[in-house]
């Protein structure tokens, strides 16, 4: 494959409206920073090549290339990706009741993972007011600070290169799917660096329909309601279909049709729900807003589980074939609609540097046919 | 003492052709003397002001150019000598006073110097003057050589006070800055006494109030001013600065005026053609004398006109060779409007040379070929093209490094209204390339005011405007003051750097002192932004994470004018010449040179002189002698690689 480098990376991406803001590319160097949820170039880079565009999700992605990288399989466009095992989880008895998103699953795995010292550091997403925030985690603690989901697009990975930057290894990651492809990326070595180590001990996926650009979403939101007395917001599982805003005093709802006009345009070319590229993958459990769904993609991903749940962190149950059923039929709904705006768009295969993904056609034509009948379980 | 005072017998020095000008007017008793800084005209005010104290004499560096003609215009009408200087653009702030001033009339003697800049060298436009002369209906005298700047400027305030008018003396910059042995006159007595007389009748020119016109009866007052310019025409006639050499029917005759004289006496010279080409120098180039010049055109049938900047003396003359036709015949008329001199550019006696060679058919080769590969290949070892930068140091160069980053990270395609002053260059790579647009003082704000009121037309970018401190006070204040009233959201960053810096580090209103050096009132720009109402924040430019943090916030605000004043002085002003803050270093180890992750930001896009890249290491370093020690750098390294000490 050939690689670019930050010119192409802002002609491709940023100019063309398909940054999702993941933060991938900042705190490489000092050229991309993002600010109140926007990522741009503050100078133009002239290098040919660079991990910028190498690591960048929007572009030039090879999800089978990837597949091959963290699975041993190829890549063949089922709806959950590549996974070990599928369960419904929430937090167990050695992690304190608070505030959770759902079943707190992944404040339970991440709390785990750095008390065992399984992690040294652990790469999450805080917030200020409202905008969202990269935040590097070392104690256990800490953890609980930065829970409960952000859904505007966040520039996590920047506290990750930044991490990385300063010497940590055996770092956690909790990253949407756009962000899991792009540490996928990162772990894949692209430029070929010979003193490159595998930064991460975990990547913890979460399910993701779309983010929210936050400066319209805070420009709605300010129009509302007093910002500083925002304590949560939730989008809670199908049947419901609004967002949900906790106020200090009381709640407010607005129907998700309304809300769907901040998702911004990068989430429309985006094939991944369940954040394939990660070690284990989270999300809500229709029908049962304190429990999680919980998908195991590789065996770093099982051992912790498997020690999570030992140790009274976290508590596993089997998913019911219904909720598998809905699930699977979500994802490739996306999957399909992702590829298919990516074709319309020019960006499914084509023109080298430019290409959102490259697929074979016959992924693509099984992703096409919606092909959820497709196993793709491998243990 | 200084040499511009020496008196004595047959004294004679060597002086820049604004000295020159200077030792006129002192030749001829001025008394006051204003400006505003603008090159090639700055050392007319600044040597004025070395031997203010000595002759008894005002100066001023006014807040612009208008003031200083009205400052200059108080001091003719209380019957005192005045002078005001500026260069080309100058005079187009300062017109509408003239216009009307032209038409008041003068007592004391008075001169408008103004120094052109062909080329624009120092300037974003290639203005010309002398058309000034013939709008405003008043006499222009053109200098041609550094005794001659002398010599006129101490004859023309006699010519002023003998018509009671404003005579304009133009000069250009390769005679007010070039040098020439002038032959100094005696200085008269000190003595002057001011007193405005105006009990007399409405239009009596002594003793009358100055009005410049009654509405509606325009006779007694631009006909009295056309009988001015009649007078001086008489007088042009037999006028000694007016002169010919060369045979008494040439086959092709120079016209030409100014330095250019100097260049065309170098070409006939140069090519032997003191037999065949006449040289009629004018120094009195509005009006024009009609009878010197039909007499001179009926001598030949070829006529080159070598003048700076625009084709003016050129189509004047021909206005009369037009007039005199069945007297003089026909003539062909060679210049810039026939392509044989350039329309655009400054002219240089190699240019002058090779237009006489062609129209004489006299070979003539300005350059041999080897010689001329020669001198580029060693230019291009020794001299390579540099584009233009600001000093190590600037703060200017800070301000819009963090002005491109907050535009950036604000993402919505906002833009910069660009000023004049050394921060003008910010269109440029100097500056990141930030401001798009460029004008003339203070139209930045002017331009901003109204891009800020496209809204109701779907315009959603974010407008900035730069200006400087002296700007400000100049002529952004009026457009500061229409966007507040009429409530243009645009944020005006103010560069203040203590100073007119481009021009020479002069003092404008801000300043605590004056041209003299002597202590004046400082005015208080922040103050007066906030007076007239504006949201005003302040920051130091070095502070680039502070700066960028308040204009990203100042760029959100979307209503009101917000004025956003980086104080930081110029790196050559007096109080930080000199004197390094810091000592800095580069850590060869941590640099991380040409590679992912830096691609030489400090060198490639900050590029303070400062810092080298060095090509064999791959690694950049700071050369201590061009280092100022302002401590920016080390904030712009991805690496921490650029350390910073403080001096004790």
């Amino acid at each position: 494959m050939k690689h670019f480098g930050a010119s192409k990376l802002v002609d491709s991406v940023i100019q063309a409206g398909l940054c999702c803001g993941c933060g991938a590319c900042i705190n490489l160097c000092p050229y991309f920073q993002s600010y109140r949820g926007k990522t741009a170039a503050l100078f133009p880079c002239s290098l040919e090549t660079g991990r910028c565009f190498a690591y960048c999700p929007k572009v030039e992605l090879d999800p089978d290339g990837l597949s091959r990288f963290l699975f041993n399989k190829p890549y063949d466009g089922s709806p959950l990706g590549a996974f070990r095992s599928i369960h419904i989880s929430r937090a167990g008895a050695k992690v304190k009741k608070r505030a959770f998103q759902s079943g707190g699953t992944v404040s339970a795995l991440i709390y785990f993972a750095l008390r065992s010292k399984r992690m040294r550091g652990a790469v999450l997403t805080g917030r200020h007011g409202l905008l969202p925030v990269p935040s590097l985690v070392t104690r256990p603690a800490d953890v609980f600070l930065r829970s409960l989901s952000k859904y505007a697009a966040a520039p996590t990975l920047a506290a990750l290169n930044e991490a990385i930057a300063e010497g940590y290894g055996d770092l956690g990651v909790v990253a949407t799917p756009c962000q899991a492809a792009a540490v996928a990326q990162m772990r894949s070595n692209p430029m070929n660096d010979p003193s490159f180590k595998d930064p991460t001990a975990l990547v913890v996926g979460l399910f993701c329909t779309w983010a929210l650009d936050f400066r319209r979403f805070e420009a709605f939101l300010a129009e509302k309601m007093s910002l500083p007395e925002i304590v949560k917001i939730d989008i809670p599982p199908p049947p419901a279909s609004v967002l949900e805003v906790y106020l200090k005093e009381g709640k407010r709802e607005f129907p998700l049709d309304e809300i769907r006009s901040f998702v911004p345009e990068a989430c429309a070319y985006c094939p991944d729900m369940t954040a394939e590229f990660a070690d284990v993958s989270v999300g809500v459990l229709e029908g049962r807003p304190d429990m999680n769904t919980l998908i195991i993609r590789t065996e770093r991903g099982e051992e912790i589980v498997r020690e999570a749940r030992r140790l009274g962190y976290l508590e596993l149950d089997d998913l019911p074939d219904e909720n598998r059923d809905h699930l699977m039929g979500a994802a490739a709904n996306k999957k399909k609609r992702g590829i298919i705006r990516c074709r319309e768009a020019g960006r499914l295969n084509g023109e080298e540097g430019k290409a959102c993904l490259r697929l074979s056609a016959e992924t693509t034509e099984r992703i096409l046919k919606n092909g959820k009948e497709t196993s793709s379980c491998h243990s | 003492m200084s040499f511009l005072i020496d008196e004595g017998k047959h004294i004679q020095h060597l002086l820049m052709g604004n000295e020159a000008i200077v030792r006129g007017a002192l030749e001829a008793g001025v008394n006051v003397a204003t400006g505003y800084p603008g090159t090639p005209s700055s050392e007319v005010i600044e040597a004025f002001s070395k031997v203010a104290r000595e002759r008894n004499l005002y100066v001023e560096w006014s807040t612009n150019e208008k003031v200083a003609s009205e400052v200059a215009a108080a001091a003719s009408f209380a019957g005192l000598r005045s002078m005001c200087v500026m260069k080309q653009n100058g005079v187009n702030v300062a017109s509408d006073f003239l216009l009307h001033l032209a038409s008041s009339g003068t007592r004391g003697g008075m001169l408008l110097v103004t120094c052109d800049d062909p080329g624009a060298l120092s300037s974003v436009n290639e203005g010309e003057s002398r058309l000034f002369a013939r709008l405003l209906e008043i006499p222009l005298l053109e200098p041609g050589d550094f005794q001659d700047a002398k010599d006129i400027v101490r004859w023309a305030y006699d010519l002023s006070e003998k018509i009671g008018n404003i005579v304009m003396i133009r000069s250009v910059t390769r005679l007010s800055h070039a040098s020439g042995n002038v032959r100094f006159g005696p200085l008269p007595d000190t003595a002057a006494r001011a007193k405005f007389a105006y009990h007399g009748p409405l239009l009596d020119p002594v003793t009358g109030p100055v009005i410049s016109m009654i509405p509606a009866l325009p006779a007694p007052t631009h006909g009295r001013q056309q009988e001015k310019l009649k007078l001086a025409e008489e007088m042009f006639e037999t006028c000694s600065f007016n002169n010919y050499t060369g045979p008494l029917e040439p086959e092709l005759l120079i016209i030409t005026s100014s330095i250019c004289s100097l260049y065309s006496r170098e070409a006939v010279d140069v090519l032997g053609l003191a037999q065949r080409v006449g040289v009629l120098k004018l120094a009195t180039t509005w009006p024009l004398p009609r009878k010197l010049l039909k007499k001179h055109l009926a001598s030949t049938k070829s006529v080159l006109f070598v003048e700076e900047v625009a084709p003016t003396l050129e189509d004047h003359v021909k206005v009369i060779a037009a007039e005199s036709m069945s007297e003089i015949g026909v003539t062909t008329f060679y210049g810039k409007k026939s392509g044989h001199l350039p329309s655009v550019g400054e002219l240089n006696p190699d240019l002058v040379i090779s237009a006489l060679a062609r129209l004489c058919d006299v070979p003539y080769q300005s350059v041999p070929p080897a010689f001329a590969r020669k001198v580029q290949g060693l230019a291009d070892r020794y001299a390579p093209v540099r584009g233009i930068m600001f000093c190590p140091g600037c703060p200017h160069r800070a301000s819009f490094w963090s002005i491109t980053s907050a535009l950036q990270l604000d993402a919505r395609q906002g833009f910069v209204c660009g000023d004049i002053g050394c921060y003008a260059l910010a269109a440029f790579p100097a500056g990141f390339s930030t401001n798009k647009t460029l004008h003339s003082m203070g139209s930045g704000s002017g331009i901003a005011s109204g891009f800020g009121k496209l809204r109701q037309f779907g315009m959603d970018q974010p407008v900035v405007a730069v200006c400087g401190d002296s700007t400000f006070f100049h002529a952004a204040m009026p457009a500061l003051a229409n966007a507040i009233h009429h409530r243009s959201p645009f944020t005006l960053v103010l560069l203040d750097n203590r100073g007119t810096a481009m021009t020479g580090f002069q003092p404008h209103p801000g300043s605590p002192t004056d041209v003299l050096g002597d202590t004046a009132p400082a005015l208080d720009i922040e103050k007066i932004c906030v007076s007239m109402g504006a949201k005003v924040e302040v920051s130091d430019p070095f502070d680039l994470e502070k700066t960028r943090r308040t204009l990203n916030r100042l760029l959100e605000n979307a209503e009101g004018a917000k004025v956003l004043i980086l104080r930081q002085a110029c790196a050559l002003s007096p109080e930080r010449r000199a004197k390094k803050k810091y000592e800095i270093a580069v850590d060869e180890d941590r640099c991380r040179g040409e590679s992912c992750g830096c691609n030489r930001i400090c060198t490639r896009i900050f590029g303070c002189p400062g810092l080298i890249w060095d090509r064999e290491k791959k690694v950049s370093r700071i050369d201590d002698i061009i280092c100022t020690g302002c401590g920016v750098c080390p904030d712009i390294c991805p690496a921490g690689a650029i350390i910073k000490k403080e001096v004790c």
